[in-house]
């Protein structure tokens, strides 16, 4: 057996905290049940390119982000690190974490017309 | 709170982490402390220090029923996996807050004008803005001449909030709103659900983020937009 050299290391807060980061789907899971048990617990889901087109959001009362359809992160289905994800959230509760230019805007008009009408 | 983008203009960033604590949507979550049992845990509603970012897993919300899942339970685990939470983590996103008013959260307070000020420079209502004190946030209209104007407040007294810049001139009877809330002011306190803002409580140093824009509506939808200064990754604010 041979020697291993351990080598003292500075780490930073930055690359303790990086490396307790969950590292995606446990070893010995199917990407889809993995997928599919996030998809029940209502969690984000972030998919890589190769995997997005696998998962069908609709099917699960989840939406993909379309204001900003790319996010960095590590891949749900195949725990890939990629900068260029897709990723997903719960339908139904879509509007407690995202705020939509679209959702600005209606309140925007609504705005005017309230102030048209005199009472704000 | 929501996230609404950048001030980079950069992608979201975001990471899966250990939670310490049962965890609720939409609220920022804070690096945990030494021995605490995982990687992060609720803010409070004086404290954002050492923040990790925005959660927005919507797992078990408040909404729906509960919090997302977080047990020590062995057997729970072995069956359900650990609790983990998906948290955006740039430390320049901008979040957008929800303005209340109590420690639950409650619709801002408007007030009506008893004494008409021809010059506009004063807003004398019913309630006092001395204390808490309103000096330095904004007092905007609802109804009136002045409807859907907003000034800086620049001193109290009492239940008379006075500006500098004019407004028309207001009259008996007219609503406005105030809020201890102005550009780049670094301190909030939370509504006790930790997702919504208080603007009923004079600034403070407690919750570490700055303002950054202000969306001055009716009671109940008006909005603050903020970036965290006092992350884990990038504590150069605190």
């Amino acid at each position: 057996m041979s020697a291993t050299i351990l080598v003292k290391q500075a780490w930073t807060q930055k690359d303790i905290r990086d490396s307790l980061e969950v590292k995606g789907k446990p070893k010995g899971r199917v990407a889809g049940g993995y997928i599919a048990d996030l998809a029940a617990l209502k969690k984000v889901i972030l998919l890589c390119t190769s995997c997005t087109h696998k998962f069908n959001p609709g099917r699960v009362g989840f939406v993909r982000e379309k204001e900003f359809p790319v996010c960095q992160g590590t891949c749900d289905g195949c725990s890939t690190y990629d900068t260029r994800c897709s990723w997903y959230l719960w339908e139904e509760g879509y509007h407690l974490v995202r705020s939509t230019a679209s959702e600005r805007r209606a309140l925007q008009k609504s705005r005017e017309k309230r102030i048209l009408q005199g009472q704000l | 709170m929501q996230y609404l983008g950048t001030l980079s203009g950069s992608s979201p960033v975001i990471r899966k982490y250990k939670s310490s604590a049962a965890m609720i949507t939409g609220i920022v979550v804070l690096a945990t402390a030494a021995d605490a049992s995982g990687q992060m845990s609720t803010s409070t509603t004086t404290s954002f220090a050492e923040a990790l970012g925005l959660h927005i897993d919507l797992g078990l919300t408040r909404a729906v029923g509960g919090p997302t899942a977080y047990t020590t339970t062995q057997a729970t685990i072995a069956s359900d996996g650990e609790g983990i939470g998906s948290v955006i983590i740039n430390p320049d996103q901008i979040l957008r807050a929800h303005m209340v008013t109590g420690a639950t959260g409650t619709s801002i307070t408007s007030d009506t004008i008893v004494t008409s000020a021809s010059n506009g420079l004063t807003a004398v209502g019913g309630t006092s803005v001395a204390s808490p004190d309103m000096n330095e946030g904004m007092l905007w209209y609802l109804s009136g001449s002045n409807v859907g104007q907003s000034r800086k407040i620049t001193s109290t007294s009492s239940v008379t909030a006075t500006m500098i810049v004019p407004f028309a001139a207001n009259a008996v009877g007219d609503t406005y709103c105030y809020a201890a809330q102005q550009i780049g002011i670094r301190g909030w306190t939370m509504n006790t659900a930790l997702d919504r803002i208080r603007v009923d409580v004079a600034t403070t140093t407690a919750c570490r983020c700055a303002v950054i824009g202000l969306e001055l509506n009716g009671t109940t939808d008006s909005y603050s937009q903020l970036v965290l200064t006092d992350m884990a990754w990038n504590p150069i604010g605190a």
